[in-house]
């Protein structure tokens, strides 16, 4: 049938059309699905509700520009948490192209909601370091010949007050990698294995799945997964804090949840265009067999 | 010379090689391997922005030939090598602190330095534009791609199905409210997808330390440039 040989070759501009709309239009009109929580997420959040002031987290800017949409809302949420609870941050990027950038604008929008925090004292940022592994395990025998001064200040860190008290993993509680790419794998399978601090990984929902081997494996206490796992995180906080309500609410500001409406819409398009696809290939295969 | 090109690249390989693992399992009480070790890691991280100069070199290279032989697609090799230079000399300059290019950051009245202005303003967008495009390959290579054609590729069809509904609130509104879709996709994820995830990394972690262990004893020699039989 001609329908049949038509939606085959169905043109892909209409996917590209309708792609660019399901993505815009939930974009300028949100529809606020609802928000359900996995124990990966939970588990994270979990650890982090666990710790006080007296607590210090490593948080690595392991991602680039390319995918911002979906870690920067995990990055925000995790600074976000950590410093409602009070817990000390200490930020480094190993990725090369634009971690150091996606640290910085990370802080930016975090901060002003955290007036009373001090530099050097509640948090820290210690720039980029080429070298990844090596860096890593570096950063395990001593923190301060791998940063030997800091990004914001170029102040050595043996003067600055938060880093007087930390040396190396063992006087941290957790590691939290907002990754894309391989850089993550390497914080569980290197950092957690060789010095045996927790590590959390916020990835790409592409390369999600092969972050569940490390957390079967009990290398890893949490994983964002995507901007489903970055959502997740959202509500969380939502949820335990209800202050940030009026921060996530805020109109302008790009979140994961408001990011999920795009996203679903996205999926079922993708999926009412595989089951086209399927009807006219089913479709035609029978009618070769009958003709 | 062949002692220069061979034997001693090779002693080189050994040595930075074994002494990593032999620190690994050796008692931190003996000092010296594991300052050693230390040492080379430092190395390590020295020789890794060194890889960074050598990448930057290829780019040049390749892309200048390219021009040269005015290839298919050469204008966007001009404009790549544009964006480089630009981008490269504002990043040495700012570095350097030379005339208004005074660092890479911020200024102390908060204020963009050239390079961070060119850094969100066009290297961020154009990053993120180029990942975005992916949503729109994607979606039509699932529709040509993603065709029940045999067994195997149903059982692909029907757990991607029930992933991409599982991930996104339209399972749960599809069963009235219920997590049950979605705690099922956590359970694919979490088990068939571990299982298989595990057992591609063992493989693929044994093939590395294999391989890892072919260029220490030397039988491995391709990284020098170099047949085995040479």
């Amino acid at each position: 049938m001609e329908w049949l040989n038509r939606l085959m070759s169905l043109d892909r501009r209409w996917i590209f059309l309708f792609i660019a709309i399901g993505t815009a239009l939930p974009i300028i009109f949100p529809i606020g699905f609802g928000v359900t929580t996995t124990p990966p997420v939970q588990s994270l959040y979990d650890r982090i509700e666990a710790m006080d002031s007296t607590s210090v987290v490593l948080m690595s800017y392991d991602f680039g520009p390319s995918t911002s949409p979906e870690n920067n809302p995990m990055a925000d949420a995790v600074l976000r948490h950590c410093f409602a609870k009070g817990v000390r941050v200490i930020i480094v990027a190993l990725f090369p192209i634009g971690g150091v950038i996606m640290a910085d604008q990370s802080l930016d929008r975090v901060l002003p909601d955290f007036p009373d925090l001090e530099y050097g004292v509640d948090w820290i940022h210690l720039g980029y370091k080429s070298g990844g592994q090596a860096s890593m395990k570096q950063i395990g025998e001593d923190l301060h010949n791998v940063f030997p001064v800091d990004h914001r200040t170029n102040t050595p860190l043996s003067e600055i007050p938060l880093t007087q008290e930390v040396h190396a993993y063992r006087d941290m509680e957790l590691v939290v990698s907002v990754a894309t790419g391989i850089i993550g794998e390497w914080w569980a399978n290197l950092v957690n294995a060789q010095f045996g601090i927790p590590v959390a990984v916020g990835c790409t929902a592409v390369s999600a799945p092969k972050y569940y081997a490390y957390l079967l494996s009990g290398q890893m206490v949490g994983l964002l997964g995507g901007l489903k796992g970055a959502s997740e995180y959202e509500q969380l906080l939502m949820d335990g804090y209800p202050w940030m309500a009026e921060v996530y609410g805020r109109t302008g500001l790009y979140t994961a949840i408001k990011g999920m409406d795009a996203q679903t819409i996205d999926h079922s398009i993708i999926l009412v265009f595989i089951l086209i696809g399927n009807i006219a290939f089913f479709g035609t295969r029978s009618r070769r067999k009958q003709g | 010379m062949q002692f220069l090109r061979l034997t001693i690249p090779l002693l080189l390989t050994a040595v930075a090689g074994l002494i990593p693992i032999i620190a690994f399992m050796w008692s931190t009480e003996t000092r010296w391997i594991h300052a050693t070790k230390d040492r080379l890691e430092v190395y390590m991280v020295i020789i890794a922005a060194f890889a960074l100069l050598l990448g930057v070199v290829n780019v040049i290279q390749s892309n200048v030939k390219k021009i040269e032989r005015r290839q298919k697609g050469w204008q966007y090799g001009a404009f790549l090598l544009a964006g480089l230079i630009s981008m490269g000399a504002v990043g040495i300059l700012s570095a350097a602190r030379i005339g208004p290019f005074q660092g890479i950051g911020f200024l102390d009245d908060g204020t963009r330095t050239p390079f961070q202005y060119m850094a969100e303003y066009i290297f961020n967008p154009l990053q993120a534009a180029m990942f975005a495009l992916l949503a729109f390959f994607m979606a039509s290579a699932a529709f040509r791609a993603f065709r029940a054609r045999n067994f195997e590729a149903t059982i692909l069809l029907v757990a991607a199905g029930i992933v991409m509904i599982g991930r996104i609130p339209l399972g749960e509104t599809l069963l009235g409210g219920s997590p049950l879709l979605g705690e099922f996709t956590e359970w694919l994820m979490t088990w068939p997808n571990g299982a298989a995830q595990r057992g591609i990394m063992i493989g693929a972690a044994l093939g590395a330390a294999s391989l890892s262990l072919r260029v220490i004893v030397g039988i491995e020699r391709s990284f020098l440039g170099i047949e085995r039989n040479e």
